[in-house]
């Protein structure tokens, strides 16, 4: 049935099995993470699990679909018939898998995909990783603030030792537990090594550091849609998902079910996602989120 | 007690002990034998019966007939006239309930003695009680009261103030937000029936009125809204028009002239991000400097509770288009080319 084995099966989630590793980009911007919950504009249901239900019914589909399909090789790097984010209104197919046809079927995409829909060529950057790691020691505090450099404390104001390294420029938190925030970095990949550099100067400074239980907490990204957006009416139609007081932030701040992410969407068309514990949820985030926005652009 | 009849079906009546009067009139509902026999009127069994309470009858409407007799009277035992000695009301009914809002309080309490013995040798009355009310819902009543003044300070109607009651017994019966101050919940729920009565209030605006930072009252406006699973219309910058003009005390065609300007520098996009406060002020300092009414923008900005700098960067935006931005039938004072350029 599987045949293909140049593409993971569809997941709910975007990210391949097993450990990211690092350096190499797995998650191109050719590769749609249409899976999810592609929310749609009108539902009159409120409540997450009706939601969650439905998309659950989708994917369904999709794996349905899916099982049925073997692979033709070529035919899978299409992008453009089969991308989920269609404009209809209807129940939209969460994840149409690239290759629904069999070699013997004519192709017939089980749902009605737009042919002009494609995956935007916009890819969101990471500007922000916050992660935590356990040197797993307690720490004298004073005596880090005192030796180490770039380092500063004042247990009036906040019970822990901020330092800053010039490298991966990162600033890290780091108590008298011996658990360490790093937060500053730009990739997953910097953020490791900016939080083993943080536990090297610990250990020269006397203390026996391990690194223990590193993980990335959050991970911030922003990108431009390059056109401006209409946030009012986006705020009509995706009622349950967005919250828009000019008031109090002059952007909408859409919160995304299926990859739990929350998207500040402003009217110069750019966005800021934030909210994710791995990179493929941002960009799954975006692509659900590019045919919304694109729908509401302005005209003038 | 005789029945008077106009034209009886079944004969003259005599006069007859009352009770067996009242019986004959009772029929049952047909077919039901569990129904409570009612009262009705022999000729006319449709008709509304009126009761006249003074004399304990029941009357019908449509030929006169009293049909019921020596019926209870509900009214008082006496009459009350509130005048001096006010405090000794002799009604044994007491205030008017709000079963919506309190949940039906009807627990009775045992008020100070007034003769000599129920003072002991100092001076203290020696039944202390009145203490503990209704515990269940005190903080409820603190914040009721604590509504009702916000909503005195800036004349809000009553129908507002019942739907904030409203809105706040929902969330504090949810207990969702049960950490929040209650006066921040309290001055969110005044925010949000004001929205939802299509009469917005800025968020400026309730703080003023209310001990909450704008920031908190912010957060829990997003909670409430969450919690009870609402959603309020957007704030338009006609909401605010008629407000802010008439504080500013501008005659009526330059309220409507800068709600115009608001309105068409919306639809032509000039201000893109702009929050729809800033927007109405710059229209009503554009609006007022074409008129003879000219105001400054500090006092607009203190009106409306924007910064003059705010007001002065909307006004950069929409004055390049100020000839399309007038209605057409205003009488110009300052003409457009005339405007202030700041």
């Amino acid at each position: 049935m599987e045949q293909n084995n140049s593409l993971p099966p569809f997941q709910g989630l975007a990210s391949p099995q097993g450990a990211m590793t690092p350096g190499m980009p797995i998650f191109s911007p050719m590769m749609p993470y249409g899976s999810g919950l592609t929310p749609q504009p009108v539902t009159n249901t409120n409540s997450l699990s009706l939601l969650e239900e439905q998309q659950r019914q989708q994917q369904q589909q999709q794996q349905a679909s899916a099982q049925q399909a073997g692979v033709p090789g070529g035919l899978g790097q299409t992008p453009q018939l089969y991308h989920s984010q269609t404009v209809t209104t209807t129940t939209l197919p969460g994840n149409t898998p690239l290759y629904t046809a069999t070699p013997l079927t004519p192709m017939t995409p089980i749902t009605p995909a737009t042919p002009a829909s494609e995956s935007s060529g916009i890819v969101p950057q990471l500007q922000n990783i916050v992660s935590t790691v356990n040197l797993g020691c307690k720490l004298d505090l004073k005596t880090i603030a005192l030796r180490a450099r770039n380092a500063e404390y004042n247990p009036k104001r906040f019970a822990a030792v901020i330092m800053r390294i010039r490298e991966p420029r990162t600033t890290a938190l780091i108590f008298s537990s011996g658990k360490m925030v790093c937060t500053g970095a730009k990739s997953e990949e910097q953020s490791r090594l900016a939080a083993r550099k943080y536990a090297r100067v610990v250990q020269k400074l006397g203390f026996p550091a391990k690194f223990l239980d590193f993980k990335i907490q959050n991970m911030v990204g922003s990108c431009d849609v390059k056109f401006p957006i209409r946030l009012e009416g986006l705020v009509l139609t995706h009622q349950q998902f967005s919250s828009y007081e000019p008031e109090l932030f002059p952007g909408l701040i859409y919160r995304m079910i299926k990859p739990r992410i929350v998207l500040l969407i402003f009217v110069s068309g750019k966005v800021v996602l934030t909210g994710a514990k791995v990179r493929g949820e941002i960009y799954e985030a975006f692509e659900n989120i590019y045919p919304i926005l694109k729908g509401f652009r302005k005209t003038t | 007690m005789v029945i008077s009849t106009v034209t009886p079906n079944s004969g003259v009546r005599a006069s007859r002990s009352p009770s067996a009067d009242l019986w004959d009139f009772f029929s049952p509902c047909s077919g039901d034998v569990l129904a409570l026999p009612k009262v009705q009127c022999p000729n006319h069994p449709d008709a509304m019966l009126v009761e006249d309470y003074r004399a304990g009858d029941m009357i019908c409407p449509e030929c006169g007939l009293v049909v019921g007799d020596r019926v209870i009277d509900v009214g008082s035992e006496w009459r009350t006239f509130t005048n001096e000695k006010a405090t000794q009301d002799p009604s044994r009914v007491g205030d008017a309930q709000n079963p919506l809002l309190n949940g039906g309080d009807l627990s009775t309490m045992i008020s100070k003695g007034t003769g000599a013995a129920s003072f002991d040798e100092f001076g203290n009355s020696k039944y202390q009680n009145r203490r503990t009310m209704s515990s269940s819902d005190r903080a409820m009543l603190n914040a009721f009261k604590e509504i009702t003044t916000m909503a005195d300070r800036i004349n809000l109607p009553r129908n507002i103030i019942d739907r904030t009651n409203n809105l706040f017994k929902q969330v504090y019966e949810q207990k969702s937000l049960k950490g929040r101050a209650n006066d921040a919940i309290a001055s969110a729920c005044l925010y949000i029936a004001c929205r939802q009565e299509g009469v917005p209030r800025t968020f400026k605006e309730i703080c003023a009125v209310s001990r909450i930072s704008k920031k908190e009252i912010g957060r829990c406006f997003k909670l409430i809204l969450k919690a009870l699973e609402t959603s309020v219309d957007l704030i338009t910058t006609g909401d605010f028009m008629s407000r802010f003009c008439s504080n500013l005390g501008l005659p009526k065609q330059v309220q409507m002239a800068a709600t115009y300007i608001a309105r068409k520098a919306v639809e032509l996009d000039l201000v893109p991000g702009r929050s729809p406060i800033s927007v109405a002020a710059a229209a009503i300092y554009m609006a007022s400097q074409a008129s003879a009414e000219k105001k400054t923008q500090k006092e607009i900005g203190d009106i409306a509770g924007v910064a003059d700098v705010t007001i002065r960067q909307s006004y950069r935006l929409i004055y390049p288009r100020a000839a399309d931005l007038f209605p057409p039938d205003f009488k110009f004072d300052t003409p457009v080319d005339k405007l202030p350029q700041l």
